[in-house]
């Protein structure tokens, strides 16, 4: 939790990731509805009703490198289309992907491999372990597809599941580990082609509440030392919240709102988004920084920008009345008073 | 869906006690059997054919260049095959098949095949077991090599699954007598087409459960392997292949099953061994001769059964962890088992043949037959006519067929119209298992009139009601009984266990001699047949009622008549009207059996 201020501000320079108005739609005539919806020709209501649905309308954003950038809505939503889109598992309609400036809608069949095999790497929901296969020939897929030599391979899978703590179990099958072992699995699975993009598809959604903490932070440490970039879905917001660098918040395939998750909180765009924030934990997500009111001459103690609302809380019920918000480097951002405190505990848009 | 069904068979009912008297009626009005007229005549273009091939087969290219070579192939593959059989000393084949049994599955199925051998050879039906053997390992592996990679194609393409699916269910419900005629004619060569239409039959069930295997294999396993960029070919190998190994190997073993159960029909076009052994005995009337060979047929159905079942049961787990995985201390033991095969096998090969042992000794030989024929001979003699208390099997064959075969008959095939009984038959086709089959039900009889065969085949269809009707008259509340009482339970499922595994003729024999050859063994054979579906599926559907449901229809105090008829069988009722649905089938399935042997119908006239 405490390290993921810093990794988000990483951004800048060169995105990771792009995608560009991006279009999925399933069923038969895929082109042709895609082509009349966008030119304003076609009622909605009638590509579904001749079997069509439209699982991804129009989505833009980019995903700096380092970043852990997630995707959450409510099922259905749209949000495993998009991402198997991003390595073209499912074939986009229409738009633009490029990963390190690399157009993947553009990749021929041996590109794309190419693509899959050393660039990205996912993990599923359901695990998709192979269960064939020992936890570690599991682990050692992706590099055997690389064409790796067996040694090799399995000296690398062993390094990767001793990483994520299950050294022990190399030789056992995935469907003898409990549920949070076999996600272990498939996230070494996954890291031990060392991918630049992680894409995950809600990995922790099947995991009961416990573990799924122990994964969730897990995969902080992990990325604290790997530096990843992360697609990650989920449709949990507090999960997005803990995780995410940035959130983007999906509904019937669009994606409604893209940002912090303290903007997110602080200024959901809709009443959709405005649902899921109602029972965020405010005080850990929202930091001074969008609460500073910008206001001239005040004396009162400085705190630094990145200070959350359960901090700011304290001080005030330690008696202080405002507190003047600073960047890093001592420019002065404004101040907060009680009332600004209060009201975001509330749930109020700051004035 | 169970729901539909249900309401699917109410309106057939309806539908035919209505249709039956409209056509009772059109009939008053003149309207009656099928025009004599309009029969075409096949008969002709068929004979001419038949002439045209025989003067052909040694002129013709597809002769010459297609049926000639494959036939010489086959032919050459069933001699090797024989001769190694016939050749290897018996205890070396009895050593070897142990060796397998135990290795596949565990030490009581390494006995039962080690007994069925010593079984096979008690009887004197060494040699004879050894050709059949011969017969199914090339009928086998020459079906495999069709229908795994023929299963793969279709698994990976929707179009070719689509061609193959109606292929496969005409070659599986079409009875083997339909196309013996022309397989003998194009693969005229001994016993080749013995094996091609043991083929014919054996080659669906291997193309269904690979590609079922295929599709089985769960998405998100394939997804991850893609996702990690396998080719198509990696994605086969590395991950369907392995996945779908169970399901192919559920092939093998349906293969070989259906291969045994074809043997003693392949018998009628050449084959030797059991099949010939029983069908001969057959003819002579010698029951016990027949019963002998045909429990051999049994022994060798289930040892293969078994073995192959064995394999296809061992989770995938186990199967690919030896090699990586396993504790290294269990390594020499499996290397030495690897020495020690061979050698045992070798040695005793070679002791074998010093002592000039190889065909099973005929002088150890049980006369299982003398008592058996003994039983027969009596049941004929004391049971056709008890004293003389009217009672017996001849009266009750009497009665079969005076009182239910000869009116229905007449009824068919005079008292209704012919639209009537297609419309009928198109219904039942519904009932039975939906469109597909009600239009070949409805086609099929309207060609039955016009093939001007349509009096046989109303004698058949009076045949089929009655063994229907009797059926699950015994079915259904011997289903219930067993499943209100264990007792009855434990009693009767080795009964149809035996009467499911032993090839339908054996069955009919001691039937004819009780009940004189005539259309009621038929009838009888027919019953005995199609009883262990009825029964086991009524059995099932009870059984698997919910304890939850059972428990509140007690709680609320309901009689034990109640909680059966207001709650349990309605909740059974989809599995009962499958097995009545398994009941019909397996009685068309039989009639034609029968005929061969008995009842004038069909079977005499292919
Ligand atoms: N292969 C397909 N063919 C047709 N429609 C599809 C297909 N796959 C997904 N859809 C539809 O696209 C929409 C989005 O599906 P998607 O699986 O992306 O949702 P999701 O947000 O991942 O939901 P969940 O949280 O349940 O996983 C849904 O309406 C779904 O029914
Ligand atoms: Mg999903």
């Amino acid at each position: 939790m405490s390290s993921k201020g810093e990794r988000g501000a990483a951004a800048g320079g060169e995105p990771k990731v792009v995608v560009r108005n991006l279009w999925k739609v399933f069923g038969p005539h895929a082109q042709r509805v895609l082509a009349a919806i966008k030119s304003g020709h076609a009622q909605e209501s009638v590509a579904v009703e001749f079997g069509h649905v439209i699982a991804v309308r129009d989505a833009t954003f980019s995903v700096q490198p380092g970043e852990i950038f997630v995707i959450m809505g409510l099922s259905g939503s749209g949000k495993s289309t998009l991402v198997r889109c991003i390595s073209r598992l499912i074939e986009p309609t229409g738009g633009y992907i490029a990963v390190d400036g690399a157009e993947v809608t553009a990749m021929d069949a041996a590109q794309l491999m190419q693509l899959r095999r050393h660039t990205m790497s996912m993990v599923f929901q359901h695990f998709g372990l192979f269960p064939h296969r020992t936890v570690l020939q599991n682990a050692a897929y992706g590099l055997e597809v690389q064409g790796m030599p067996l040694a090799q391979r399995e000296a690398r899978a062993r390094e990767m599941l001793e990483l994520v703590g299950l050294a022990g179990w190399a030789g056992s099958r995935p469907q003898h580990l409990s549920g949070g072992m076999q996600q272990r699995v498939g996230l070494a699975r996954a890291l031990a082609v060392d991918p630049a993009v992680l894409l995950c598809d809600e990995p922790f959604s099947a995991l009961d509440p416990l573990i799924r903490r122990d994964m969730q932070d897990e995969l902080l440490r992990l990325q604290q030392m790997m530096h990843k970039t992360i697609l990650f879905i989920t449709h949990d917001f507090l999960e997005a919240l803990k995780l995410g660098d940035r959130i983007a918040i999906m509904k019937d395939g669009r994606l409604v709102q893209v940002g912090t998750p303290e903007e997110i909180v602080s200024h959901p765009a809709g009443d959709y988004v405005r649902e899921f924030t109602r029972d965020a934990p405010r005080a850990k997500v929202i930091t001074a920084r969008s609460l500073a009111q910008p206001r001239a001459g005040v004396d009162a103690p400085a705190v630094p920008a990145s200070t959350r609302l359960e901090e700011l809380l304290q001080r005030m019920a330690a008696g202080q009345t405002q507190l003047s918000v600073c960047e890093d480097d001592g420019t002065l951002l404004g101040v907060v008073d009680q009332a600004a405190v209060l009201r975001a505990l509330a749930g109020a848009a700051p004035r | 869906m169970a729901e539909r069904r249900a309401r699917r068979w109410l309106a057939l009912c309806a539908g035919a006690a209505a249709a039956v008297l409209l056509g009772v009626h059109f009939v008053g009005v003149g309207f009656g059997p099928f025009p004599l007229e309009w029969n075409i005549g096949l008969r002709q273009p068929i004979d001419g054919f038949q002439s045209w091939v025989i003067g052909n087969r040694s002129t013709h290219p597809i002769f010459i260049l297609v049926f000639g070579p494959f036939s010489a192939f086959v032919d050459w593959g069933l001699r090797a095959a024989e001769d190694i059989l016939l050749w290897l000393p018996w205890p070396v084949s009895v050593w070897l098949f142990a060796v397998l049994a135990w290795h596949a599955a565990n030490w009581r199925i390494t006995l039962l095949t080690v007994g069925g051998l010593f079984f096979m050879g008690l009887m004197g039906l060494w040699e004879q077991s050894m050709q059949t053997l011969a017969l199914m390992l090339v009928a086998v592996s020459l079906s495999l090599l069709v229908s795994v990679p023929l299963g793969i194609l279709a698994a990976r393409h929707a179009h070719l699954q689509q061609v193959l699916r109606p292929i496969l269910d005409l070659m599986q419900t079409m009875p083997a007598f339909v196309y013996l005629i022309p397989v003998l004619l194009f693969f005229g060569v001994a016993r080749v087409p013995s094996v091609v239409a043991t083929m014919i039959y054996a080659i669906p069930p291997g193309i269904r459960l690979t590609e079922l295997g295929l599709r089985q294999v769960s998405p998100t396993v394939v997804e991850a392997a893609r996702a990690f960029g396998a080719t198509r070919r990696q994605l086969l190998w590395h991950v369907q292949l392995p996945l779908a190994l169970p399901a192919i190997m559920a092939g093998v073993n349906q293969t070989i099953m259906m291969a045994l159960s074809i043997v003693i029909i392949a018998a009628l076009i050449g084959a030797g061994g059991l099949g010939r052994e029983v069908l001969v005995a057959l003819q002579r009337l010698q029951v016990g001769r027949a019963l002998e060979a045909g429990l051999a047929v049994v022994m060798l159905a289930i040892i293969m059964d078994r073995i192959s079942g064995a394999l296809a049961d061992q989770p995938t787990d186990l199967r690919a962890a030896d090699a990586n995985s396993e504790p290294s201390a269990e390594r020499p033991l499996w290397q030495r088992a690897r020495i020690m095969v061979p050698l045992v096998a070798g040695l005793l090969l070679v002791a074998c043949l010093l002592a000039g042992v190889q065909n099973f000794p005929a002088a150890v030989r049980v006369p299982l037959y003398q008592p058996v024929d003994a039983a027969v001979a009596w049941m004929r003699d004391n049971l056709y006519r008890i004293g003389d208390s009217g009672w017996g099997s001849g009266p009750l064959s009497d009665f079969i067929t005076i009182r239910m075969l000869d009116p229905l008959r007449a009824l068919f095939a005079h008292g209704l119209a012919w639209p009537v009984q297609v419309a009928l038959a198109v219904c039942a086709g519904a009932a039975l298992s939906g469109f597909p089959l009600a239009l070949q039900a409805g086609l099929g009889l309207f060609a039955i009139g016009l093939l001007g065969m349509w009096e046989l085949a109303m004698d058949t269809v009076s045949q089929v009601v009655v063994a229907v009707v009797i059926s699950i008259l015994m079915a259904v509340p011997l289903g219930i009984w067993a499943a209100r009482n264990s007792l009855v339970d434990a009693l009767l499922r080795p009964i149809l266990d035996t009467l499911q595994t032993i090839p339908s003729f054996v069955f009919l024999v001691p039937v004819i001699m009780l009940f004189n050859v005539g259309r009621v063994p038929g009838v009888i054979a027919s019953v005995l047949y199609a009883l262990p579906p009825g029964i086991r599926l009524t059995t099932l559907g009870l059984r698997q009622v919910n304890d939850e449901v059972r428990e509140a229809a007690r709680a609320f105090g309901s009689s034990s008549w109640q909680q059966l008829t207001k709650v349990e069988l309605p909740l059974a009722l989809p599995s009962i009207l499958l097995g009545i649905n398994q009941v019909i089938m397996m009685v068309l399935a039989m009639v034609v059996i029968s005929g061969l042997v008995a009842a004038p119908g069909w079977g005499w006239k292919r």
